[in-house]
């Protein structure tokens, strides 16, 4: 069914009842024969004759009150009406017209700056790209178009020539002074140009403006507060992601993607995520789980175990999915001692993580849950675990489905087939 | 005596009117308001994202997509391919057959080499009788999942997908609408950004693709719609989308997410029971009851609106169809209603109850039938020739005038935000309707909605023929379509051999 818009304009003729209000007061027998405008308005007024007058003829004074809000409210309508479509007018053209010297301003500035980075008579393309880029406006694309330059040549070039060609960038952004633009921005009561702020200064390593995005990081506008936490990952060399430390507020699975972004993608060393399984902030600890689970932080299997007990339920998940996804074989005992004790969807995932890890010592107890549960997603993945286990686990699920005890043979069936899984 | 009853009739009728009239006055100002700043601040907050770091990494939420198809038999496998290549890498495919009785499922078995596999799984949620569940031969297609079963309806459909579904997130959606590319991108943003309040749904904007050029499931040009029928429903959906549900989903008292494209947590749905079938409003009605589990087991939880045009959609073009279309609304408004009554003005339910539901019940469900009875009183005193005309034409003036205002603003939050119409002659054109809207169409919608209301008490509880023009209406397009066709089932084909001689070589 597509949307349920109803008809929210009703309003035009909801209001149209409005009219109905006191048209009943004038009938013609009750109306004093002197009934006109000036009692509605309280002026003069002209007799009712055949002037424009008769439209406000009403008989008392209650109406009139009314009538002369109502044409107030009519009048202020129909401004509003003509400002409104002045508006739409006016936005339709300068957005056409910002846009059209954006793109003249970024095609001019990707052929200089391309020439700027392959050319070695800089001091020459410095004077032109300087001559053009003398607004706030301008420098502002110039800025943005580096970034995107950049941004395209991390994908086409090796690792060395695009970290030579971010070099050349950044010392022309130096130089241009445009990092004054950019602390400037940091400045601003709105925080949607001191992100714009943060942005540029991490995308161009300046260290100057640190202190004041720290003070961000205390901020409880989730963006500007995710903005510095990025920024300072790429600009606080000693300890890029010591603001997990003090981390008071949830870490989003969205900041979290960000952060791991910024080390995949723009190659930051990788550290010991183990340091923050003790993290009192359970998001925090979710996180570095996560982490040690992509970055297959083999090392941290002490601190993961400690996590399997932790008093948070989504920690305990967290952790159960990490010791399969990097084959903790030596959590398999406790993961099997903690199964009864927790809930449908940490068990569905020790059944999982049991899977990437097959193991014939496991074989009973992955029976047991076959046997006894009744849900379907459990029985799926027992099956499924069984079957991982190599000849053993094949044999012991072909001798379940011979069993006249309880039907098997659908779940296995729906395990063995590949084009389910 | 009885002037004097006559008297006090008249002045209550007169006055309750004029309330309830400037109390939606108010209140469509204040929402209007709310709206402008809540859209001002996504804008900012999403001018930064960069979506494609949702589509590389590996920590996103796994989503089954669930398109219910009934009679489908004309779009179904450009449809399905277009849902196949949305941006995304955790997702897959479900379309529910549902029962029909053309050749849908046929197409689909052939077009993309379905076969029957043993699909166990558990009716969580009751739903008819599931005949089979099919997966296709080609690797190409493995996101891809078609069930087949007995026609229950859309809920059921749907019902029956969850019920099969492996991911996290499902995302329930008209198999006849297109989908954005990146819609998925931006549906699952919010569940990412969940605090301490769980995100249990998210719905975004629907734009009508009448007149639209569209080519292989997916829009490639967008154009205002020709005829008045589906270019006024434009300038009510933009009304709809950018004014009112923007700032109820900032109010968090959001009560309805488009059956067209909604996003939700499977675990939260399968909890409540599922779509209800006894409804024909199964989208209304599956937002309040999810919202009412979750405060009555003390949840914290949001419902999550996105400003973002994320699904195109055919409207009814002809009067019959859209009144047919529109009595069903208020049917299921109304049955919506009555289910969760309890929730009227209720404190326990907070801004969802005293404000959610009191705003659907006085504007959305009563509103119109006051209207239909100040139509009948005008006509009492047209014939009792008892019409003080200057006043009532001050009022017509003033009503015209707001309601025109109240247009031009949203064609301005359109203009500000997504832009989507490109030439200037467009938005004249959303102007003139605007103009012609309050006496040409709004005076339907209210007969529509009474006849909803009658057919109710009525106790009819079906759908109606929604027989849409189709996006591709003339024979041109009808042949064009007929060639894309061919063409794809040929592309699968040959996906298919490569792969397949892929297999053997050694």
């Amino acid at each position: 069914m597509v949307v349920m818009i109803k008809y929210t304009q009703r309003i035009g003729f909801i209001l149209l009842l409005f009219c109905l209000l006191d048209i009943r007061a004038a009938q013609p027998q009750e109306q004093p024969p002197s009934a006109t405008v000036d009692t509605l308005m309280g002026e003069s007024k002209p007799s009712s004759g055949n002037n424009w007058w008769w439209l406000m003829e009403v008989d008392d004074s209650r109406s009139g009150a009314l009538a002369k809000t109502l044409v107030i409210v009519i009048l202020l309508s129909l401004l509003c009406l003509v400002v409104l479509l002045i508006w739409i007018l006016i936005n339709r053209n300068k957005m056409q017209a910002r846009q059209i010297e954006s793109d003249r301003l970024m095609e001019q500035f990707e052929s200089l700056l391309f020439d700027y980075l392959t050319s070695e008579h800089n001091e020459d393309l410095y004077g032109k790209i300087a001559l053009i880029a003398k607004s706030d406006f301008t420098r502002g694309i110039l800025i943005n178009q580096m970034h995107e330059l950049s941004k395209s040549m991390s994908m086409t070039m090796s690792i060395g020539a695009n970290e030579e060609a971010r070099v050349q960038l950044r010392e022309l952004y130096n130089h241009m002074q445009l990092d004054q633009d950019s602390i400037r921005k940091i400045y601003s009561p709105k925080w949607h140009i001191q992100v714009k702020g943060f942005r540029e200064l991490a995308f161009m390593d300046v260290t100057e403006a640190n202190d004041k995005i720290r003070q961000a990081l205390k901020s409880k506008n989730n963006i500007l507060r995710m903005e510095a936490q990025l920024a300072l990952v790429r600009l606080n060399e000693n300890d890029p992601f010591g603001f997990l430390d003090h981390l008071t507020f949830p870490f989003t699975l969205w900041e979290q993607l960000n952060v791991y972004e910024l080390i995949a993608i723009h190659d930051l060393p990788v550290p010991h995520f183990s340091r923050w399984t003790t993290s009192p902030n359970k998001t925090v600890v979710i996180f570095a789980l996560r982490m040690i689970q992509v970055f297959k932080q083999q090392q941290a299997a002490p601190q993961i175990i400690e996590c399997l007990a932790h008093p948070d339920k989504d920690v305990r998940h967290m952790a159960i999915v990490v010791c399969g996804e990097i084959q903790l074989r030596e959590t398999l005992p406790h993961l099997k001692h903690m199964y009864k004790n927790e809930e449908y969807a940490n068990c569905l995932a020790i059944v999982h993580a049991m899977a990437k890890m097959p193991d014939e010592m496991m074989l009973g107890f992955l029976k047991l849950v076959l046997d006894k549960e009744d849900n379907v997603q459990l029985q799926i993945e027992s099956a499924k675990a069984i079957s991982k286990m190599g000849e053993e686990g094949i044999a012991a699920l072909v001798k379940l489905m011979k069993s006249e005890y309880k039907n098997y043979q659908i779940i296995i069936r729906h395990v063995l087939d590949k084009r389910i899984s | 005596m009885g002037h004097i009853f006559s008297d006090i009739f008249f002045f209550i009728v007169n006055n309750v009117i004029f309330i309830l009239t400037c109390f939606i006055f108010t209140v469509y100002l204040i929402l209007s308001a709310i709206s402008a700043v809540a859209l001002r601040s996504y804008l900012r907050k999403n001018s930064y994202v960069d979506y494609t770091s949702i589509l590389l990494a590996p920590l996103t939420p796994s989503i089954s997509v669930i398109a219910p198809a009934h009679n489908e038999e004309r779009t179904i496998i450009e449809n399905i391919r277009a849902l196949l290549s949305l941006y995304y890498n955790n997702y897959e495919v479900i379309i529910v057959n549902d029962g029909s009785s053309d050749n849908t499922f046929k197409r689909m078995v052939d077009a993309y080499d379905l076969e029957r596999v043993s699909y166990f799984f558990d009716y969580r949620i009751p739903c008819e009788r599931i005949r089979g569940v099919y997966k296709s031969k080609n690797g190409a297609f493995r996101k891809l999942t078609v069930i087949d079963k007995v026609n229950g309806g859309k809920a059921d459909a749907l019902n029956a997908g969850i019920n099969i579904s492996k991911k996290d997130l499902v995302c329930c959606i008209d198999v006849d609408s297109i989908m954005e590319p990146d819609a998925l991108l931006k549906m699952v943003k919010p569940f990412m950004e969940e605090t301490d309040k769980k995100v249990i749904g998210a719905g975004g904007v629907i734009r009508i693709a009448n007149s639209c050029v569209i080519e292989d499931g997916q829009i490639q040009e967008i154009r205002l719609p020709k005829n008045f029928l589906p270019r006024v429903q434009v300038l009510e959906y933009t009304r709809a989308f950018l004014l009112a549900r923007m700032a109820w989903g900032k109010l968090n008292g959001l009560l309805l997410i488009s059956g067209a494209l909604g996003l939700f947590d499977k675990e939260v749905l399968i909890k409540c029971g599922g779509y209800s079938t006894k409804t024909v409003g199964e989208d209304m009605e599956i937002v309040v009851r999810i919202r009412r589990y979750m405060v009555e087991q003390k949840l914290p939880y949001q419902v999550v609106y996105i400003p973002d045009p994320l699904v195109w959609t055919e409207v009814p073009a002809t009067g019959k169809v859209l009144g047919r279309q529109r009595n069903r609304w208020t049917r299921g408004t109304l049955e919506t209603l009555i289910t969760h009554h309890q929730l009227f003005m209720n404190p326990k339910y907070g801004k969802f109850g005293v404000l959610g539901y009191s705003y659907w019940f006085f504007f959305e469900w009563l509103a119109p039938i006051m209207e239909f009875l100040g139509y009948l009183y005008f006509i009492f005193l047209l014939i009792t020739w008892s019409v003080n005309w200057p006043f009532f034409l001050l009022l017509l003036t003033f009503v015209y005038t707001f309601a025109v205002m109240l247009s031009t603003w949203a064609i301005l939050f359109e203009e500000k935000t997504f832009h989507k119409y490109k030439s200037r002659k467009e938005v004249f054109q959303l102007l003139g309707t605007a103009l012609l809207e309050p006496f040409f169409y709004h005076p339907r919608t209210v007969w529509w909605a009474i006849r909803g209301n009658f057919d109710y008490l009525r106790g009819v509880r079906s759908w109606g023929n929604m027989e849409r023009e189709g996006f591709g209406k003339d024979k041109k397009k009808k042949k064009k379509r007929r060639v894309r066709e061919a063409e794809t089932v040929q592309q699968i084909k040959a996906e298919q051999q490569q792969l397949e001689s892929g297999k053997e070589a050694p």
